[in-house]
């Protein structure tokens, strides 16, 4: 059963039982007091109509008449006759002897309602004042006219609640929809939202609980979504880190494996031999390289580096040596200026950083042009920065930089670069070192990767 | 045999498909990006493109989007082995798919497969006076038929398919036998000698010492 149509049912009953409740007190105490009524007035009659008698009674013995049987008779029966006309029947009693009227045998001072055939009456007697006390006088009225306005009282209350009820009912309907409109525009939001439409909110501005609790549901949904976002784009990276390095993985070794088995099984000369034993050969190294990379990578994550105070000139003139090579077969310049004199950290790893960083830099730089590799000092930190004016990369590409196997070159040829790793790789270095690093680039105008090194030893020495 | 076009960005798999195809006498096409594949297909028929799925510039599914009115047999070849990915290329109308890392004999099957379906497999092939007719599962020697059985037959043709490449005797049960061929190699030396003795190939077929047989054909393309 639904909340609107219980609380309906449960304050309808309510509202029925306690309607039907004090109108029926009221009914009933206003029944009593009208009864009360008539059996006062009866009484009054009764005890007039009694004194009358006996008045006349008094004046017939003092004429010197004796008042017998018939005199009684009489005086009943004009008496009766003169009430009859006002619907009330009188009956005179001597000594448990009828002597005038018709009716029950009730004698005494008693009162009681009689249904008869006449229908409800009021019977009231009383003893006529000595010395005739042994005369009993029994007055009885028809009191039809009182439960007729009764029974037309009743009916008229039922006729008001057939007409109450079914407004209440309406009333009421619209009241609780009313109020448990926010409960349902709650419902259905939820179900949307179940239904993976993460971004669904409650639009509810009321001031009370439902508007409290749709402003808790909000921020509820809100925290959801986001966690929701933050997983999907997690497994989007996974799938794509696997992917390539399925790709890093699978194209040379399908080289390797092809090119053995072409060895092995085919009929062939020199010439083929040696081309076929050179790929597997440069296809080894490859692999090789990749593997290293992937263990540098993960060596990195878990060692902790040993800081030292590193010249500045002495690291990037290594790094010049280490590089010359593909600098000139690339006919790139690379201009270097230190304006600091020392760094700490690991010496070995900074150069790691500094060649994959001018690695890239060659890569990405047109021939003839110039790099640049510099050191200074800013805001009491040391800067290495390596900046090329090569062909540079979209915001989109800059924020999958740092991503393992990323290139940004789709089809991953191997005509540029390694596997991808060399970002990973100086953001591993960075993180060992706790520097902060930054990569800025813009397509056609070149790309700035600067990292930010402690000037001096930080760490305490214990 | 068929002339095939291989678009492959990676130089060593683009030589070792390459190499592979001019071993048994298949005629090639190199190409290394997409766009260069659509402008060779431009200038020249073909009977099979091979086609790597990711290509710098366009990417395979481009290419072959681009080609599929040419109504030219597509053997997709990718290191992507989802479900998904294959079904992109099957949806595009591939007619196979080779996952990296793959073995030659599975390549060169799979394209024999694919041109017997297009039928622009050569209906036949002749070598020192022998002349095979695939089609009509006949061989001729010097113009006289020859008897041959019809699993002699099955295994001359595997043996023509993978010519110059030496077949362990365990391949040439699974690739003339079948795969639920439960005989021994020894059946597979039988044939052999059988096959040597009719077509007077003692010379062709060789044994290959700790491998299995090869037949070797010099200097056909």
């Amino acid at each position: 059963m639904r909340f609107w149509q219980k609380t309906l049912l449960v304050v309808m009953i309510l509202f029925i039982v306690a309607l039907d409740l004090s109108v029926g007190m009221i009914m009933n105490k206003s029944w009593q007091l009208n009864r009360q009524r008539e059996v006062q007035r009866s009484d009054n009659e009764l005890a007039l109509i009694a004194n009358n008698i006996y008045e006349n009674l008094n004046s017939i013995k003092s004429r010197g008449m004796v008042v017998g049987d018939n005199v009684l008779l009489d005086v009943a029966r004009s008496y009766a006759e003169y009430y009859r006309r006002q619907k009330i029947d009188l009956q005179l009693w001597d000594r448990g002897q009828r002597i005038y009227g018709r009716g029950g045998a009730a004698a005494g001072n008693e009162t009681g309602d009689r249904a008869g055939q006449e229908g409800h009456q009021i019977e009231r007697s009383s003893k006529l004042p000595a010395p005739y006390d042994h005369l009993i006088l029994v007055y009885s009225r028809s009191i039809e006219d009182l439960y007729a306005s009764q029974r037309e009282l009743n009916r008229y209350i039922v006729f008001i609640q057939l007409i109450a009820g079914p407004l209440l009912a309406a009333a009421l309907y619209m009241l609780i929809r009313q109020i448990t409109r926010p409960l349902r525009q709650l419902s259905r939001t939820t179900q949307t939202i179940a239904e993976g439409k993460y971004g669904e909110r409650v639009a509810l501005k009321n001031k009370d609980e439902f508007g409290e609790l749709a402003q808790h549901f909000n921020q509820m949904a809100s925290a959801v979504e986001s966690h929701v976002v933050d997983l999907s784009v997690m497994a989007e990276e996974k799938q794509r880190i696997v992917d390539n390095l399925a790709h890093e993985l699978r194209t040379p070794l399908t080289s390797m494996q092809g090119f053995a088995q072409y060895l092995n099984a085919a009929h062939i000369g020199e010439e083929e031999r040696i081309t076929a034993s050179g790929y597997i050969w440069s296809e080894t190294m490859r692999l090789k390289n990749l593997v290293f990379k992937l263990l540098d990578l993960s060596t990195l994550r878990r060692q902790s580096i040993e800081m030292t105070c590193i010249q500045v000139d002495e690291l990037f003139e290594s790094v010049r040596l280490m590089e010359q090579g593909n600098l000139e077969q690339a006919r790139i310049h690379l201009f270097m200026h230190t304006s600091t004199a020392n760094v700490w950290g690991d010496p070995d790893l900074l150069a790691s950083y500094l060649v994959n960083c001018i690695d890239n830099a060659i890569h990405a730089s047109h021939e003839d042009s110039e790099i640049r590799l510099l050191a200074y000092e800013q805001d009491a930190q040391v800067v290495l920065e390596v900046r090329d004016f090569g062909r540079g990369m979209s915001p989109k590409q800059v924020k999958q930089a740092f991503e393992p196997f990323y290139r940004a070159d789709p089809a991953r040829s191997r005509e540029h670069g390694g596997a991808g790793l060399g970002l990973s790789i100086c953001r591993q270095i960075a993180e060992a070192h706790q520097a902060k690093l930054l990569l800025e680039s813009e397509e056609n105008r070149g790309t700035r990767m600067r990292i930010f090194l402690q000037l001096h030893n930080n760490e305490v020495h214990t | 045999m068929a002339k095939i076009l291989v678009v492959e960005d990676e130089k060593p798999i683009n030589d070792l498909i390459t190499m592979n195809l001019k071993l048994v006498g298949h005629e090639f096409l190199k190409s290394f990006d997409g766009s260069s594949a659509l402008s060779v297909l431009e200038r020249e028929e073909v009977d099979l493109i091979l086609l790597d799925v990711m290509l710098p510039g366009l990417d395979g599914y481009e290419v072959m989007r681009r080609i599929r009115h040419l109504n030219v047999p597509v053997i997709f070849i990718t290191a992507k082995d989802s479900l998904a990915d294959r079904i992109t290329g099957f949806e595009l109308g591939a007619d196979d798919y080779i996952i990296k890392p793959f073995e030659i004999l599975e390549m060169l099957a799979r394209i024999h497969v694919a041109l017997r379906r297009s039928t622009k497999e050569q209906a036949g092939w002749s070598l020192d006076g022998v002349e095979v007719r695939l089609a009509e599962r006949q061989v001729y020697k010097h113009g006289q038929a020859v008897e041959l059985t019809a699993r002699e037959f099955e295994l001359l043709e595997v043996l023509i398919q993978n010519r110059n490449i030496a077949l362990s005797r365990e391949k040439l049960l699974e690739l003339a036998w079948g795969y639920d061929f439960e005989g021994e190699t020894r059946t597979v030396d039988v044939h052999i000698r059988q096959l040597r003795r009719k077509l007077g190939w003692e010379d062709r077929i060789k044994t290959i010492f700790k491998l299995g047989y090869r037949l070797e054909v010099q200097g056909e393309s």
